[in-house]
């Protein structure tokens, strides 16, 4: 290579024939990382960099463009098959650490087995310089090991001796098939575990793939954002998303750098991985909001044409089709109708949450609690809309066991006060929800396993209000009926129960039984 | 007008077959011919899931585990992933502890390799009758702690517990030897008529009929006990 120019346009030659090769991925234009980097390849926000002394390193034993034809295949491959996205990244990752429980191990091992994927994926589909890549590059422990896979796997010599036993273990594996792939990595984990735990003894953990690494900055932060509500779905336990999500912590909080947004999070905050569970697992639950019933304005408006007849009023005849004649039969007058509206404020009401977290409600931190992923489902649907929430989170009220948050749209403050768990007794104080309303009487949601000591107290407020209110309980009980007996009559309180987390969905916020009665209006 | 799709015509659609392919299909052959076979065992050997343990039964269990291995093409690879489908996989509704190590033994006994290890230490369930008729010139290394009548009726071959033994350990042994890194538990080495059990650890208890064979404890020979013949 000899000049810049020559060299990007090499490269830009080089990336066409890859696009083609795999059916045009939508990845930016590659470009040239110049500094003396020790892996070859980077990506970082789906731009890949690959690393120019490295390609120059190599142009001794090949040509630089099938050089870099190798390394964007690579590259392309890791983005096409495997990992595919951030979800699966972190299941691979949970699997290995599962096996290996150390991070570091954990990381090495995803990576070299979503890069054992990757390659062969590509080797069986396109004509692809890796083998004679793999041939000339510098190798670990790991990496001798894996080139020694390669040689079975694909049937080419890439000039690797040792590592039959590793080798023939880790060759019965399905790599090339998808879903087999979390039983795959637990398996490739402990093959490879000695090797692993040498490397650690060497250091050899510290030194990056020579094929570069996998960290998470690859993902856009709406990647980031899709991953982590995936990954939030699929596990089975708020430990188990925390125990993942706070290993990768930095990864995921620098790959969301760029602008420092979305999540929630403000710059310079750490995850709280318990609270970005609920918030991430609620967006997977789109609640729907009724909006204000419709009534009438009062305004007239002009609706339809009917013929003019004498006595009617002149002010309302349309000349334009009545052509410019005033006639019975002919002229065409304007029928008016009252116009509706909806409430005295239009759109969607902020909303009141009232969220029990007592003894006898289940601990959010500890496992999959349904009235913390109910109230988060309620709150994110109304931030959705443009609303504003505010939380009352309450257990023994009386004995300081309660947390107030007035009216906001901070949504990691709003998750933050809901996931709060008391785990005490069970009390709340009507004027802390008195002093949450407003005059523009806002919703109310409130969940609970209604085993509220002074329930009678919550009943009587409710049936001096106007305010719609969402009821949820959490399994039922004596409590639960009285309350249900006692709101039989109000129109503007709906009652829904959550026994699974299917029930959740089934939730309709601020729907009450006077929408259902009301008159249509065509 | 231009055909939009002009450019992928040059492309190759045509699919390498890769010898991975070829070696997760045979692996998955023999997988599946294994588990058939086990599953099988179990069906004829044991009735309404509970299975007892009689030297008959016992005899009768394995020579039908040998007759469904017996055109089985198989390597101690397969050995081990097989240990782990009887752990964990979904394709096993039923694992009995006796029948499936039983099965073992015979996959061990016949496999082409004369030295095998299975990593056992991860394993959430208990393997009885594991290294059971093991014959001459075969070493089998288990790696991990192991369940009751572990090398039972021993026939020749060398079999090294890098754990612990349940119960049982060597009962009936004919000749060979059984070397226990940690602990053996009750009647070790009952009915032994040959060969020898070493164990590093604490015996529990040695059978109370020994017909042959020597037991040591940390290098100590303590069946049968040495009489003094100055005494």
């Amino acid at each position: 290579m000899e000049t810049l120019e020559e060299r990007q346009r090499m490269l830009e030659e080089v990336w066409v024939q890859v696009r083609k090769r795999h059916l045009y991925p939508e990845l930016p234009q590659p470009t040239w990382a110049e500094q003396e980097e020790r892996v070859a390849i980077d990506i970082k926000d789906k731009r890949i960099s690959v690393s120019a002394p490295i390609v120059e390193e190599l142009s001794q034993f090949m040509d630089p463009a099938e050089v870099a034809s190798g390394l964007l295949d690579h590259a392309v491959s890791h983005y096409l098959h495997c990992p595919w996205d951030l979800s699966t990244h972190l299941k691979l990752y949970r699997e290995a650490k599962h096996v290996l429980k150390d991070k570091q191990m954990a990381q090495k091992a995803t990576g070299y087995f979503m890069d054992v994927v990757a390659d062969t994926i590509c080797m069986s589909q396109k004509e692809s310089s890796l083998p004679e890549l793999y041939r000339h590059l510098k190798r670990g422990i790991m990496d001798e090991a894996v080139h020694a896979l390669y040689q079975k796997i694909w049937g080419l010599d890439l000039g690797v001796k040792g590592y039959e036993e590793v080798a023939r273990k880790l060759s019965r594996l399905p790599y090339l098939e998808r879903g087999r792939w979390p039983e795959s990595v637990r398996k490739f984990s402990k093959i490879v575990q000695s090797l692993l735990e040498v490397e650690e003894r060497f250091g050899g953990l510290d030194r990056p793939n020579p094929m570069g690494e996998h960290g998470l900055q690859q993902y856009s932060p709406e990647e980031i954002e899709q991953g982590l509500k995936q990954f939030a779905k699929d596990a089975a336990t708020p430990a188990e998303f925390k125990e993942i999500v706070e290993d990768l912590q930095e990864e995921l909080l620098e790959a969301m750098e760029p602008n420092q947004k979305g999540m929630g999070l403000g710059p310079g905050r750490s995850l709280d991985a318990d609270i970005l569970y609920y918030m991430k697992l609620a967006e997977n639950y789109a609640l729907p909001v009724r909006s204000r019933p419709m009534e009438k304005s009062g305004a007239l408006y002009p609706h339809h044409h009917v013929p003019w007849e004498v006595g009617r009023p002149f002010q309302d005849i349309d000349p334009w089709t009545s052509f410019g004649k005033i006639m019975p039969g002919i002229t065409q007058t304007w029928e008016r109708r009252e116009g509706e509206v909806l409430g005295r404020e239009e759109g969607t009401p902020d909303c009141i949450v009232l969220i029990d977290s007592s003894g006898s409600m289940t601990n959010p931190r500890q496992s999959l609690s349904y009235a913390v992923l109910g109230a988060a489902c309620a709150c994110d649907a109304y931030l959705r809309n443009d609303s504003q929430v505010a939380v009352y989170n309450f257990s023994d009220a009386k004995a300081g066991g309660s947390q107030i948050l007035p009216f906001t749209r901070h949504r990691w403050s709003i998750y933050k006060t809901i996931c709060h768990y008391f785990g005490g007794g069970t009390k709340l104080l009507v004027e802390d929800v008195e002093s949450l309303q407003r005059s523009s009487t806002p919703d109310i949601f409130l969940i609970t396993d209604m085993q509220i000591t002074n329930l009678e107290a919550l009943i009587q407020y409710f049936n001096e209000k106007k305010n719609r209110v969402t009821a949820v309980h959490i399994g039922d009980n004596e409590h639960v009926r009285t309350f249900r007996r006692s709101m039989a009559l109000r129109k503007n309180v709906g009652i829904f129960s959550v026994e699974k987390k299917e029930d959740i969905p089934k939730i309709v916020l601020g729907r009450i039984r006077e929408y259902f009665h009301a008159p249509s209006h065509a | 007008m231009k055909n939009p799709f002009e450019d992928f015509g040059s492309l190759s659609v045509e699919r390498k077959e890769l010898p991975l392919e070829r070696i997760v299909r045979a692996r998955e052959e023999v997988m599946e011919r294994m588990v058939h076979g086990y599953l099988k065992l179990v069906e004829e050997e044991v009735k309404d899931l509970v299975w007892l343990v009689e030297h008959s039964r016992v005899v009768k269990a394995y020579s039908a585990a040998v007759k469904s291995i017996r055109e089985l093409h198989y390597d101690s690879d397969d050995i081990e992933e097989f240990c782990a489908e009887l752990d964990s996989s979904n394709r096993i509704p039923y694992m009995i502890s006796g029948p499936a190590g039983i099965y073992l033994s015979a996959l061990v006994n016949h496999a082409q390799e004369d030295r095998i290890v299975l990593p056992l230490k991860d394993y959430q369930r208990a393997f009885h009758f594991v290294g059971y008729r093991l014959p001459d010139g075969k070493t089998l290394i288990l790696q991990g702690d192991v369940g009751d009548f572990v090398g039972a009726g021993l026939s020749g071959g060398r079999l090294v517990v890098e754990g612990s033994v349940g119960n049982w350990c060597g009962a009936g042994m004919l000749k060979g030897e059984i070397q226990v890194m940690e602990n053996s538990g009750q009647n070790t080495g009952e009915w032994m008529r040959g060969g020898e059990i070493h164990v590093e650890g604490r015996i529990r208890s040695v059978g109370k009929t020994l017909f042959g064979g020597r037991i040591f404890q940390r290098g100590k020979l303590v069946m049968p006990q040495e009489t003094d013949p100055d005494v």
